[in-house]
């Protein structure tokens, strides 16, 4: 409170005549070295005691009692500096001069300029504005030099307060300084406004896995009413797939050509050098420590389309053949590791030296050969998984015999939401095996569906196809947003319309159990309209809402530690 | 003058003795300090496993262990009325006139305060901790703590973001919030070969001895001394030991603490083969951390959220320079020449901790001398006086404008909380749209429960217990009681 009205309570009581009066005679006033008129004003006519501050001028914040301080303000004119005056008494009651005052600055009523929050801003109802004007100050000081005899015995004039506990100062315990009380408060500091098309842009992810869910369920509603055969759902869907993943090559491939073609190599071999012997793991760890900081995001950055373990089409299971492929790799040419590492941390490790730049590396170029064996591990994995599924469908098939269908409805339908709702949105491209939950949940609901299906085809047809929805579709649909906007969009409309068109004929069929394409192209039309509608709407609320957004942050907040080469101690 | 009013104050907090921790002493301490003064103080836990019904302990200070379902870290069940039977039966036994809660997560306190207010007695809160407000958990301790504290007489904080943070959390008038930090038993943080009266030379204006530099052999040894928690800030530790190590030969680590983040401490030691250079020492008691701490040079403190610290001031009282991030009520806590701050960062810290070896090699850092510096910041005693000064106020011992002296007229005119029911739902009111309904429903229930219990069990049929001889109050800022706190913490 003491800052704020060192004007007013100013034991002298001319300082505050001379101030309005100086403020009349400067304020617009271009300063001139001799004469005074109309709209100059003659420097030798100021006080003696007077400092001039020109913009951006270094100024100290002592203060000295009668000095008259002249801000210059410019206003960009051609021919003279035409500077509008600001008159400021500089004053205090602090002889020591410690701790600066925050500048009384009259031009610029400060506080919410500067973004300082006083307490009131901490109440919900204002109840009081006690330091607006003069007159509250001049209504509380009685009391406050009350309470400063009480304390201060002699002194006439106290330190100023500090945000300090180890000194003792001569303030009461609830004392609440007004400049710095809550002077570290940032509200909403990270706060990005959204554009509405951008918004509605993103939220496409969205639209298209609920699509894709919708065509999920519709297949299956198609199969359990025996109107499509489950082989054709399959062998489009697998056909579409193994298109899909044709392109995908070709896009990761495409990728690669863009990046330094010998990084690969190195990194390979790094990763064998490095696994070699801990001393010299060691040693490359520390020359990584220190050479890793420029190169660290273009590193990151280069890692995921490298495609040096796993691509993320596959599911675990191609995950880890993948990872003891590499292994085999490793271990056959070299001496076997000398310190023996969890799988986990080996991972890890080569991770690791994947980003630093080695010193010794044999020249050798195994890209093509890594490229290679990537594709027959694919191809593995997606032959053990078809074998697999194969051998099970009989136990799946009857594996909900005893339950009753309502129960199954409800439970996949639960399990559906739970995909949509945990699905992971935001991943990019290199995500690995993202929303593990959302995923899980779709193939169990996928499974009690298939328990519904008589025969072991169909059950095999469904949880195939579910693999390919659930588990690798969102992959592809990910690169897509990657590759190119258009393809985005045009893979959403095909999808909507997919969707819309499948519920259309599910839920209207002829008598003769034909195709109701009337209801169909109902169908398509709604769903249009639904999506329009609902990402439409959706973004537009969101933007809306944004106006309650309030965020506080401040000193109180855990700090987020930056660390440079966390990689090494969590791979998250 | 006329005599000082004493009181009788009943601590109430989840967290008490045998539990180690900084609400756990603050309270003894706090407790044992005002019985100094001539208070009498009880204090109201939960019971700890076979801890049960009444315990004295040194210095007159009674402790009501009340057995309750403890759910998660020693913090009870938050059963909105089930503890009030017993709190009156204790607070009428004991002619309590001020409750003292501790703890914005203990349930037992907040129950305590709410209770007191019904049955009309006067309540201080007092906050150990910060608190952010994005994510859930946080919301909801928040909102309960608005409940809390709308009613509450006074609030007091351990450092000056603390303040801020309660204010913000609870909305509250800042005037009501006083800043009273924590203190140490600076007795128990000595340094080694401390001589405890330096200048005790012919005539006492000794020149103090010149700063002697480390030589560039010598070993710096670095002190650790934290649980091994994330909010610890154990990752930056974790990144910065091997470069700090690889920076400075010569230095070397000594750690204390267990917790979760431990086995990564352990991890890093083993990939860079530090064995020889950092030590854990596992868990250690209260009572060894100052001997763990006079083995050290440097004191780091990488912590990431802090109200106050407490451990700082101990090491800077062992004499140990501190190197601590810039966080919390951190910076308020010791003076510039004992501690060097560092960003929450990695490099700022291997930068700071350099600075700071660098500084003591070169003897500029005058660490002898922080012991009689620390005792005169910090102090019990000091403490005690000043929350005394809060139960003044709050009591109207000290007038109004005395105590909220330089603003007047706050709420209505006054902030004295008065007891009448439609006021304090009135401040209830204002909580929330939906939450300010439901606290007045509760706080109705309340005192309609309370009006059942005076039928029920009549307060003449309380006995009102002897009291522990009183002491004659200590005179002010006498520092000779400062020992009493070594003994007490040994016997239970």
């Amino acid at each position: 409170m003491k800052p704020r009205n060192s004007v007013g309570s100013s034991p002298l009581a001319s300082p505050k005549n001379s101030l309005e009066d100086w403020e009349n005679r400067l304020i617009g006033k271009t300063l001139h070295a001799t004469d005074t008129g109309p709209t100059t004003f003659c420097i030798k006519d100021l006080p003696g005691e007077r400092r001039i501050i020109k913009p951006n001028d270094a100024t100290t914040e002592d203060y000295i009692e009668e000095r008259l301080n002249v801000t210059h303000h410019h206003h960009h004119h051609q021919h003279n500096e035409k500077d509008a005056l600001t008159a400021m008494p500089s004053h205090t009651d602090d002889d020591e001069s410690e701790t600066p005052f925050p500048t009384l600055d009259l031009h610029v009523s400060s506080r919410l300029a500067s973004g300082l929050l006083s307490p009131d801003d901490a109440f919900p109802p204002p109840h009081r504005a006690p330091y607006a004007g003069d007159s509250a100050s001049e209504l509380g000081r009685p009391r406050l030099r009350r309470l400063h005899s009480d304390q201060g015995g002699s002194r006439r004039r106290k330190r100023s307060w500090k945000k300090l506990m180890w000194v003792k100062q001569s303030y009461p315990d609830n004392y609440t300084d007004q400049a710095t009380f809550l002077g570290d408060l940032q509200r909403n500091p990270r706060l990005k406004p959204y554009d509405f098309w951008p918004l509605v842009a993103d939220s496409t992810v969205i639209l298209q896995h609920v699509c894709s869910v919708i065509i999920f369920v519709v297949c299956f509603a198609f199969i359990f009413q025996d109107r499509v055969s489950p082989v054709s759902i399959v062998s489009w869907s697998s056909g579409a797939t193994v298109a899909g993943w044709f392109v995908w090559e070709y896009w990761v491939s495409r990728e690669d050509q863009n990046e330094d073609p010998s990084s690969l190599g190195t990194s390979v071999a790094t990763v064998v050098v490095g696994r070699s012997g801990s001393l010299n793991r060691r040693r490359t760890r520390a020359a990584s420590i220190r050479r890793q900081t420029p190169l660290r995001s273009e590193s990151t950055a280069r890692y995921p389309p490298s495609g040096l373990s796993a691509p993320p089409t596959k599911l675990s299971l191609t995950d880890v053949s993948a990872n003891s492929s590499t292994s085999n790799l490793s271990s056959a040419g070299r001496p076997p590791p000398t310190t023996v590492s969890t799988p986990s941390l080996r991972t890890r490790l080569s991770h690791e030296m994947l980003s630093s730049p080695s010193e010794t590396i044999p020249p050798f170029n195994p890209g093509e050969i890594n490229h290679f064996h990537e594709r027959l591990g694919t191809l593995k994995s997606s032959a053990l998984i078809y074998s697999t599924l194969l051998g099970l469908s009989p136990i799946l098939k009857s594996l909900t015999r005893s339950t009753s269908s309502d129960s199954i409805w409800a439970m996949s339908f639960w399990l559906l939401v739970i995909n949509i709702f945990f699905f992971d949105y935001s991943g990019g491209v290199g995500a690995k095996f993202p929303a593990s939950l959302s995923t899980n949940a779709a193939l169990m609901a996928s499974t009690v569906l298939a328990s519904r299906l008589p025969s072991t085809t169909q059950v095999f047809s469904l949880t195939l196809f579910s693999i390919e929805v659930f588990g690798l579709f969102p992959v592809f649909r990910r690169h897509v947003r990657h590759q190119s906007w258009q393809l985005n969009v045009a893979l959403t409309i095909l999808l909507v319309l997919g969707a819309g068109l499948g519920v259309g004929l599910v839920v209207r069929q002829r008598e003769d159990g034909g195709w109701n394409w009337t209801s169909g192209i109902v169908g398509m039309v709604i769903s249009v309209l639904l999506a329009v509608v609902g990402t439409g709407g959706c973004s537009w609320w969101l933007i809306g809402l944004q106006k309650y957004k309030n965020e506080i942050r401040g000193p109180w907040d855990p700090a987020r530690p930056i660390i440079m080469n966390r990689q090494r101690w969590d791979d998250k | 003058m006329a005599r000082r009013r004493t009181y009788t104050v009943a601590m109430v907090s989840d967290y008490f003795f045998p539990q180690p921790g900084g609400v756990e002493s603050h309270i003894y301490q706090l407790s044992s300090k005002l019985i100094d003064r001539g208070h009498k103080v009880i204090i109201i836990t939960h019971a700890y496993d076979d801890r049960k019904g009444v315990r004295y302990l040194t210095n007159g200070v009674k402790v009501y262990h009340v057995p309750f379902f403890v759910i998660y870290r020693q913090t009870t069940f938050p059963t909105v009325f089930s503890f009030f039977p017993v709190f009156r039966n204790i607070c009428i036994r004991e002619r309590i006139e001020i409750v003292h809660g501790h703890g914005s997560l203990s349930s037992l306190c907040h129950e305590a305060i709410l209770h007191a207010r019904t049955m009309g007695l006067r309540t201080v809160f007092t906050d150990h901790s910060l608190f952010g407000f994005a994510d859930a958990a946080s919301i909801l301790t928040n909102k309960l703590l608005k409940f809390i504290l709308s009613d509450v007489d006074h609030s007091i904080c351990v450092s000056h973001t603390c303040k801020e943070n309660t204010v913000l959390r609870a909305s509250l008038d800042p005037l009501m919030v006083s800043v009273i930090p924590n203190a140490i038993v600076a007795e128990s943080f000595r340094p080694r070969n401390y001589r405890s009266s330096p200048r005790a030379g012919a005539n006492g204006f000794q020149p103090d001895p010149p700063a002697r530099p480390l030589a560039p052999h010598e070993m710096i040894t670095i002190v650790v001394i934290s649980r091994l928690f994330y909010n610890k800030g154990t990752d930056l530790l974790t990144a910065a030991i091997p470069r700090i190590l690889e920076e400075h030969p010569n230095t070397r680590f000594l750690i204390a603490g267990s917790g979760p983040n431990a086995i990564d401490l352990e991890q890093m030691i083993e990939t860079n083969v530090l064995q020889d250079r950092v030590q854990m020492l596992g868990p250690i008691r209260h009572e060894e951390v100052r001997d763990v701490m006079t083995r050290g040079h440097i004191y780091l403190h990488p912590s990431l959220t802090e109200a106050f610290g407490t451990v700082i001031v101990e090491a800077a009282s062992c004499g140990l320079y501190v190197v601590c991030t810039q966080v919390g009520g951190i910076p308020e806590v010791l003076p510039s020449h004992m501690t060097t701050f560092a960003k929450p960062e990695e490099d700022d810290v291997v930068a700071a901790t350099g600075k700071a070896i660098t500084a003591m090699r070169a003897g500029q850092v005058r660490t002898e001398k922080f012991h009689d510096q620390v005792k005169k910041m910090y102090s019990w005693s000091n403490v005690a006086l000043r929350t005394e000064r809060v139960y003044d106020g709050i009591t109207g011992t000290i007038s109004e404008e005395d105590f909220y002296g330089f603003d007047i007229g706050g709420y209505n005119g006054s902030r004295i909380r008065d007891f009448t029911l439609i006021d304090r739902l009135k401040r209830y009111y204002g909580c929330g749209i939906w939450a300010g309904k439901l606290f007045c429903l509760c706080v109705a229930i309340d005192y309609l429960f309370f009006l059942f219990l005076e039928w029920w069990f009549p307060r003449e049929n309380i006995d009102v217990c002897p009291d522990w001889p009183r002491k004659p109050s200590a005179d002010e800022g006498s520092s000779s009681v400062d020992g009493d706190a070594k003994r007490a913490s040994s016997r239970a």
